[in-house]
C-alpha cells in the first residue's frame, strides 16, 4: 500500500516549495506529486521504484560556487554546464551567434510545465519533482535558419549522496537551423530527476547524443518530450552505463508531416544495476519515419529493460515504424526484458518490429574460432562488433569515435568479469 | 604419413545417425573430391572435422599430421592447419574484414613461431592476395560477409585460406552459387595454393568444378559413408548417370 505509506522524499519536496505561491508552476506540480508510481502500473512494472519511499532524500539547495574540474575529451567544443541541477553561466561557454539561452520566468516556466501536463509524461515523477524543485528552467534557442557546426556539449554534474537534482532545460530549434548535442550526466547524487522539452520547427534537425553515467549508487529518471514540425529530423542516440538505476524515457509526438525520428540506444550493465529504455512515439499525420535500434550488453546480476511503444493515429497513413531490439547476457544471473507495444489505427502503414535476448550467436563464434581465434577472443570481437556496428549506424560521423570509446569502457569492465 | 586421416568416424546429429563409420586417408600433396547428393552428409563431415560444436564423434578417430583432433577445439584445429571454406560463410556486422583478417594470420602466425605482422606489412600483403582473388580493398575494409553477394562469399573464403597458408583445407560446396566467371576466379585461387606439403578436400555436388580443380581421387558419400572411391573418371560417370546408379549398384 505504497499511496499510505508517509513518503519522506514527496514531503520534502512540498517544504521545498512552500514559500512559493499557489498559482505557480512549481506549486502546481507539487501538488501532482502524491505518490511515487505503482508496480501495478504497467510502465513502472519492470522498473520498480519502491525503494525511493524508504531513502532520506531532500531536494538539493545548488551550491552556486561549488568547484568542478570537468574535462572536455572533444576537441573544440562549446560546453554548457549544469552543476547541482542550475545552470553556471560562469563555467559555459560563450555562445556563437544565432543561439541563445535563457533562463525561463514565471510564465514561460508555466507553459512548458503545461506542455509536459498535456504530454503521456504527465504522471512521470520527474515531471512533478522537478518542475517542483528545479533551480530554474534554462532555454536554449537556435534561430531560424542557424546550423551550428560546433559541438555542444552539455555536462550535467554535481549533487550528494543525500539529495536530488532537478537539471531542466528546454530547446527549441527554430526553421531551418540544426545542430549536434552531447549531454553527459555525471552526477554524485542520489536522485536525479531531468527534465527536457525539444521543440523542432519546420524542417530543423538535431542529433542528440546523451551519455548517462551517474555514480553507482545513484537513480536516473531523466524524462524527455519531444515535438516534431514538418520535415524535422530529430536523431537521437542514448548510452546508459551507470547508476545503480537508470531509466531514459522519451516521449516523441510527430506532429508535422514528412518528420523522421531515430531513437537508438544501448545500455552496458554489470554488477546490479537496472537500465532501462523506455520509448513512446506518436505517430500523428501520415508519411513520417521512426526507427529505433536499441541493443544492450549485461553482466552480473544487472537487469536491462527496453519499453517501445509506437502508436500510429488513424490518419497517419504511409507511416513507416521500425522498431529493433537485441540484447546479449554474459552472466547467468542477468535478465534483460524487451516489451514493445504496437498500437496501430491506420492501415496503410509499415510497421515492423522484432525483439531478442539472448547469448552470443553460435555460428559466429564457430566461423571466428574456426580461423583460429581462441574462443574469449571471438567472444570479444563479437560484443565489440555488436556496438560498433549501431554506433556506426546511429551516430553522425564526427563523433562515432568518441561514443565507441566510451562505451568501450564499460564493455571492458563488463567483459573482463563476465568472459 | 597422410596429413588427414578418418578411422572409422560414426556421428549423430538429434539422435539420427549421420555419418556411420566413414574412413579416409589423405597424403601431402593430394586433392581428394568428395561428392555426394544433398543431405548425404557432406556438411555434416566438415564440421566434425573443423570441431564444431555439437559435432563430436560417437565413435572413431581423425588425426592431423599424426596428432588425435579429438580433444581439441575448433580454434586450435585451426591454428594446427586445418581450413574450412564453409557452404554458408557468416556474416559478422561491425567486424571489419581487415582487421579480421590479421587477428586470425597472426594467431596463425604466433602458433607457428612466425613474427606477427604490423599493421602495414599485413595490410601490403593482405592487398596483394586480394588482388589475385579479384577482391577489392573495399570489400575488405566492409564488415565480414555483409552485404557480399554469393561470389564475393566464396572469394573471400579462398582469400583466407589463401592467407593461413593451412595443411589441410576442406572446401564445401565453394562451387554453389558461382557463376562460370567466378568459378574460374576461385578454382584459380585454390589450384595457386596447391604443393607438395599440403592437401585440399573439395565437397561438392556437382562434377563441374572439378573441371577446374582437378582432383586426384573421388569418393562418393551416400548416406554417411563413402561407397565408392575412384579418379577422376568418377566424376564423369556421375555427371552422366547420376548418383542414383552408382547408389543402387553399391
Ligand atoms: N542439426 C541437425 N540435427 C539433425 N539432423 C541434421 C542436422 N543438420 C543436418 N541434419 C541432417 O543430416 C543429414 C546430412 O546433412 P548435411 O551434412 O547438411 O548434408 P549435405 O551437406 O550433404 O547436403 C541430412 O539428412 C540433414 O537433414
Ligand atoms: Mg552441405
Amino acid at each position: 500500500m505504497l499511496h499510505n505509506v508517509r513518503d519522506n522524499y514527496i514531503i520534502s519536496v512540498k517544504d521545498h516549495v512552500s514559500k512559493f505561491e499557489e498559482k505557480s508552476f512549481r506549486k502546481l506540480a507539487s501538488n501532482d506529486f502524491k505518490s511515487w508510481p505503482s508496480p501495478r502500473e504497467e510502465a513502472w512494472r519492470l522498473s520498480r521504484l519502491g525503494v525511493l519511499s524508504r531513502k532520506e532524500i531532500t531536494p538539493i539547495t545548488p551550491n552556486f560556487k561549488k568547484p568542478i574540474s570537468f574535462v572536455s575529451k572533444l576537441n573544440g567544443s562549446k560546453i554548457i554546464r549544469f552543476v547541482d541541477g542550475a545552470f553556471r553561466e560562469d563555467l559555459s561557454s560563450k555562445l556563437p551567434p544565432g543561439l541563445s539561452l535563457n533562463i525561463l520566468g514565471e510564465e514561460d516556466s508555466l507553459r512548458c510545465f503545461h506542455k509536459f501536463k498535456n504530454s503521456n509524461l504527465k504522471d512521470h515523477p520527474s515531471t512533478n519533482a522537478s518542475f517542483s524543485c528545479t533551480p530554474s528552467i534554462l532555454k536554449l534557442t537556435i534561430e531560424k535558419d542557424i546550423k551550428i557546426k560546433d559541438l555542444f556539449e552539455i555536462i550535467y554534474e554535481g549533487g550528494d549522496d543525500e539529495s536530488s537534482v532537478h537539471p531542466a532545460l528546454y530547446i527549441e530549434l527554430k526553421d531551418n537551423s540544426s545542430i549536434t548535442i552531447i549531454e553527459r550526466f555525471n552526477h554524485l547524487s542520489s536522485l536525479i530527476m531531468p527534465l527536457q522539452l525539444v521543440e523542432l520547427k519546420k524542417n530543423a534537425s538535431i542529433n542528440s547524443l546523451k551519455i548517462f553515467n551517474d555514480n553507482q549508487q545513484s537513480y536516473n529518471l531523466s524524462a524527455n518530450c519531444t515535438f516534431l514540425s514538418e520535415k524535422s529530423n530529430y536523431n537521437s542516440f542514448s548510452l546508459i552505463k551507470g547508476g545503480l538505476f537508470t531509466r531514459s524515457e522519451t516521449h516523441a509526438y510527430l506532429k508535422g508531416e514528412d518528420c523522421n525520428l531515430n531513437l537508438n540506444g544501448v545500455y552496458l550493465s554489470s554488477k546490479n544495476q537496472h537500465h532501462d529504455l523506455t520509448t513512446a512515439i506518436y505517430h500523428d499525420v501520415p508519411n513520417c519515419t521512426s526507427k529505433q535500434i536499441v541493443r544492450g550488453v549485461l553482466g552480473g546480476k544487472s537487469t536491462g529493460v527496453f519499453q517501445g511503444k509506437v502508436r500510429v493515429a488513424p490518419d497517419a497513413q504511409k507511416t513507416d515504424g521500425q522498431q529493433m531490439s537485441r540484447a546479449i547476457l554474459l552472466s547467468e544471473n542477468a535478465i534483460a526484458n524487451a516489451k514493445p507495444e504496437l498500437e496501430i489505427y491506420a492501415d496503410d502503414v509499415i510497421c515492423a518490429h522484432g525483439a531478442t535476448v539472448g547469448e552470443i550467436e553460435d555460428d559466429q563464434l564457430f566461423y571466428l574460432k574456426s580461423r583460429g581465434i581462441p574462443e574469449k577472443k571471438a567472444k570479444k570481437i563479437l560484443i565489440t562488433a555488436f556496438l560498433r556496428d549501431i554506433i556506426n549506424e546511429s551516430v553522425e560521423e564526427s563523433i562515432k569515435n568518441f561514443v565507441f570509446e566510451e562505451a568501450e569502457l564499460a564493455l571492458s569492465d563488463i567483459i573482463s568479469t563476465e568472459i | 604419413m597422410s596429413l588427414l586421416e578418418i578411422k572409422n568416424a560414426k556421428l549423430k546429429l538429434d539422435d539420427k545417425d549421420i555419418l556411420k563409420g566413414l574412413s579416409l586417408s589423405v597424403n601431402s600433396g593430394e586433392v581428394h573430391a568428395i561428392m555426394g547428393p544433398n543431405g548425404s552428409g557432406k556438411s555434416t563431415l566438415s564440421y566434425m572435422l573443423a570441431g564444431r560444436d555439437g559435432y563430436d564423434l560417437e565413435s572413431g578417430e581423425v588425426f592431423l599430421e599424426g596428432q588425435s583432433l579429438s580433444d581439441m577445439e575448433a580454434d586450435e584445429r585451426a591454428r594446427s592447419g586445418l581450413f574450412l571454406a564453409f557452404q554458408y560463410p557468416v556474416e559478422l556486422p561491425g567486424v571489419g574484414g581487415m582487421s579480421f583478417l590479421r587477428e586470425a594470420v597472426n594467431t596463425r602466425r604466433k602458433f607457428l613461431g612466425e613474427e606477427e605482422l604490423d599493421h602495414l606489412a599485413f595490410v601490403k600483403e593482405a592487398r596483394k592476395v586480394a588482388s589475385k582473388m579479384f577482391v577489392k580493398d573495399e570489400m575488405l575494409k566492409r564488415a565480414v560477409n555483409v552485404g557480399f553477394s554469393g561470389g564475393e562469399k566464396k572469394r573471400f573464403e579462398i582469400l583466407q585460406m589463401a592467407m593461413l597458408k593451412p595443411k589441410v583445407s576442406i572446401l564445401d560446396e565453394t562451387d554453389s552459387g558461382l557463376d562460370v566467371d567466378a568459378l574460374k576466379i576461385v578454382s584459380d585461387g585454390v589450384n595457386a595454393q596447391r604443393n607438395d606439403e599440403n592437401a585440399i578436400v573439395v565437397i561438392t555436388h556437382y562434377q563441374r568444378l572439378l573441371d577446374y580443380i582437378v582432383p586426384d581421387f573421388v569418393h562418393i558419400l551416400s548416406d554417411g559413408n563413402i561407397i565408392k572411391s575412384g579418379g577422376p573418371e568418377l566424376a564423369l560417370e556421375v555427371e552422366k548417370n547420376g548418383y542414383a546408379g552408382l547408389i543402387n549398384a553399391a
